[in-house]
């Protein structure tokens, strides 16, 4: 164990020397005060059984809270104890550990039972509790043995949460039995775990899970005094996974994320840090000094560390301000008085390191300092400028909070002018802060213009109307109109708002005064009316008539000719199946238009069938007889 | 040339009038029939346009099918091939003139709109 100074010292080198870009993980999460005393209010709920009273007496003894009516917990224990059941047993102990003068009666067959479970046909669960109520009751046991049936249950089991019992197992065990095969499962569980965006680390099983790895991990390690092989981020990771989650949903996720910030607050090898300030980041003439809360990951302040700013710089400039101060330490408070350096207004990063204890982690953190001054704005300067330069200037000054006695007058053949400086009160230098405007507003309309200052090289603001050029801004509305500066920044203290003077503004071409409308965005917009789709242009029906007949007309020709060729059906004969086919097919020809008109395919073809087959059979019968008749002839 | 082709025309009519059986200038009759039909409706799309379009279509298509089914039979009932349909009789191919025109029928009433 090296002595700490060289240690810090050492790590400082390998800072300095590290690329300029490379930050070390820092935690997002951690449990507040408040978060605290929530799970403590929620592992202190009532409970009905042994299991309910262990994960609440050790879950509170862990934050190292009291445990209320310590005797009224240990008449419990007795009396829910069940000496047949191992889990019952192991509940009972370790709770009885927990609270100081509390015995569990002990009997030989506690004892065999206890011993009997101690083997690998017994689940890791029950070996865990079989072992931990031999260790919490004094009863011998045989770490040897207790080794082997772990890692020959490691081997059958070999999910998760049972390489954690086989991790807390372990931890009871005396020290001169053959961990080593149990440490490393330590490493295989770490390369389980996933990682969430380089922020988080936690197995797939969920918060308990994780929480529980911890608390075992570090156990184990602390037990056989080697260093758990979790890196630095890792070990942060870990940290923003299990605190991140701010109300449990069950006792034995509170119990777990206790035993997890128990051993994180307090083990031999990783203390993770956190620095926050009390407050906002923020130094000002009236509050110079930066207080720094530093604690481990359960809010305990970390009274033996020694607090430094490695280096700040101001962000804009980027000069360095700050090289190696320390912070004092004032009633768990760690301060530094900022101001008395005299910085400048902005924004300064700072680098803190908190060394004095070799198991710090993530002991490096950034911060983002803000110093904030007041602005004054003096030499006000307002005038009216001839556009043609005849007529000398006269300026009139202005002293911040008071107004202009008498009001300004601008035509279109002139310009209105003002100039100004903004100073930082304290230390006379001058100030570019972010918004500095002018704002022109029309008393009588409502309306207002904005516009914007802009300094020049000398830092010296200047802003200038020229009234017939901007005359579209103000819709050519003549008037009086109060003219305000307005200034403001993130870092100044005072914003300032300032009625300055009364401009009257005369325009050209002044069109008929309408009041200010305000933009008609929000009204409703006119009805679009849907227009329906239009049927196509059809021809006159004249057209349509002539060529109709036009088209009929063939049919009168087709008669004439065929009168001609003295077509005849004169040989028709009277015979049924003749009447039925003709029937038939002009039956037929009728489907077909009523088809046309009003069915469908299958319809049709329905009818079709029906009419169709009478229609061949007649004319099958009627074509033979005429085919006799022709062969007879 | 002209006397020729005028010749020839003359000569084609003398001889169809004298040597066609009656019952083939029926169906001729019929055939013009059809073409000039067809012929009056393509003219009215020519000339007024194509709306609408699938009635035009069902028209014209009806008029080309007939016309072709027409001249399937006037050679299945002209004397001078029976060689070449000896078994199919004219009855058959009337019936098959009729049936073939049913399924047209179908068709075009399908897509007259």
């Amino acid at each position: 164990y090296s002595q700490p100074g060289s240690n810090s010292l050492f790590g400082l080198l390998l800072l300095s020397l590290a690329l300029p870009g490379a930050q070390a993980l820092t935690p997002s999460h951690h449990l507040s005060l408040s978060d605290v005393g929530r799970l403590q209010n929620l592992l202190n709920q009532e409970y009905t059984d042994l299991e309910s009273a262990y994960y609440s007496v050790v879950g509170l003894s862990k934050l190292g809270a009291a445990v209320p009516n310590p005797a009224q917990v240990c008449q419990f224990l007795k009396s829910q104890l069940d000496p047949s059941s191992v889990d019952s047993l192991f509940f009972a102990a370790e709770t009885s550990q927990a609270i100081s003068g509390c015995e569990i009666p002990v009997s030989n067959e506690t004892r065999e039972i206890l011993l009997a479970a101690v083997s690998e046909d017994s689940s890791m669960s029950q070996i865990h509790r079989a072992v931990g109520a031999l260790s919490s009751l004094g009863l011998p046991l045989a770490s040897q043995e207790v080794v082997s049936a772990l890692t020959a249950r490691i081997n059958k089991e070999d999910n998760v949460m049972a390489i954690i019992s086989a991790l807390q197992t372990a931890s009871r065990l005396s020290q001169q039995a053959e961990l080593g095969g149990i440490l490393e499962e330590i490493e295989d569980l770490t390369a389980r775990l996933d990682d969430l965006g380089g922020i988080y680390l936690q197995f797939e099983e969920g918060l308990e899970a994780t929480a529980l790895f911890v608390a075992a991990a570090y156990g184990l390690s602390d037990h056989v005094d080697m260093e758990p092989p979790l890196k630095e981020d890792q070990v942060i990771q870990l940290v923003n996974s299990i605190f991140s989650k701010k109300s449990w949903d069950s006792l034995s996720e509170a119990f777990s994320v206790a035993s997890a910030a128990a051993a994180l607050s307090n083990n031999r090898f990783h203390v993770p840090v956190i620095v926050n300030t009390q407050g906002p980041a923020t130094v000002s003439h009236n509050q110079p000094t930066l207080q720094l809360l530093v604690t481990d990951v359960m809010s305990q302040p970390l009274n033996s560390a020694d607090v430094l700013v490695e280096s700040a710089f101001a962000v804009a400039s980027k000069s360095a301000v700050l090289n190696q101060e320390p912070f004092t330490h004032n009633d768990g408070v760690f301060e530094l008085n900022f101001m008395s350096k005299k910085p400048a207004s902005g924004y300064y990063q700072f680098t803190i390191g908190v060394t004095g204890d070799s198991r710090l982690v993530a002991n490096h953190v950034e911060l983002k300092v803000k110093v904030s001054t007041e602005v004054a704005v003096t030499n006000m300067d307002l005038s009216v400028v001839d556009k043609d330069q005849s007529i000398g200037t006269k300026t009139t000054r202005v002293q911040y909070p008071s107004k202009a006695k008498s009001p300004f007058t601008a035509d279109s053949h002139q310009n209105f002018a003002m100039s100004f400086q903004l100073v930082d009160v304290n230390n006379e230098q001058e100030l570019t802060p972010h918004q500095t405007f002018v704002r022109l507003h029309n008393q009588k309309t409502g309306q207002e213009v904005v516009f914007v200052a802009e300094p020049d090289s000398k830092n010296l603001y200047k802003f200038e109307l020229d009234t017939a050029e901007r005359k579209s801004e103000f819709d050519t509305m003549s008037g009086t109109y109060s003219l305000y500066l307005i200034v403001g920044d993130a870092t100044l203290e005072n914003p300032v708002l300032w009625n300055v003077a009364d401009v009257v503004l005369k325009f050209a071409d002044e069109e008929a005064p309408v009041a200010a409308q305000p933009k008609t965005l929000y009204v409703p917009k006119p009805e679009i009316q849907h227009l329906f789709r239009e049927p196509e242009k059809k021809p006159p029906t004249v057209v349509s008539n002539t060529f109709t007949a036009l088209v009929m007309s063939p049919l009168l020709l087709l008669l004439i000719l065929w009168f001609k060729l003295g077509a005849n059906i004169s040989n028709f004969s009277f015979s049924p199946s003749t009447i039925l086919f003709h029937l038939g097919h002009a039956a037929l020809l009728g489907l077909m238009y009523v088809y046309w008109t009003n069915l469908n395919m299958f319809q049709t073809l329905k009818y079709l069938a029906i009419i169709g087959g009478v229609t061949f059979l007649a004319g099958n019968r009627m074509l033979a007889q005429k085919a006799v008749k022709r062969y007879v002839s | 040339m002209s006397n020729s082709v005028v010749s020839v025309i003359s000569r084609f009519l003398e001889e169809y009038t004298t040597t066609t059986p009656n019952k083939l200038k029926v169906v001729d009759a019929y055939l013009l029939y059809i073409l000039l039909t067809g012929a009056m409706q393509f003219l009215y799309c020519l000339l007024v346009g194509t709306f609408p379009f699938n009635s035009f279509l069902s028209g014209f298509i009806s008029c080309v099918g007939s016309f072709i089914l027409a001249v399937c039979l006037r050679i299945q009932i002209n004397p001078q091939n029976k060689g070449d349909f000896l078994s199919i009789s004219p009855e058959r191919a009337f019936a098959d003139f009729l049936f073939a025109h049913t399924v047209l029928h179908l068709v075009v009433m399908n897509f007259i709109g």
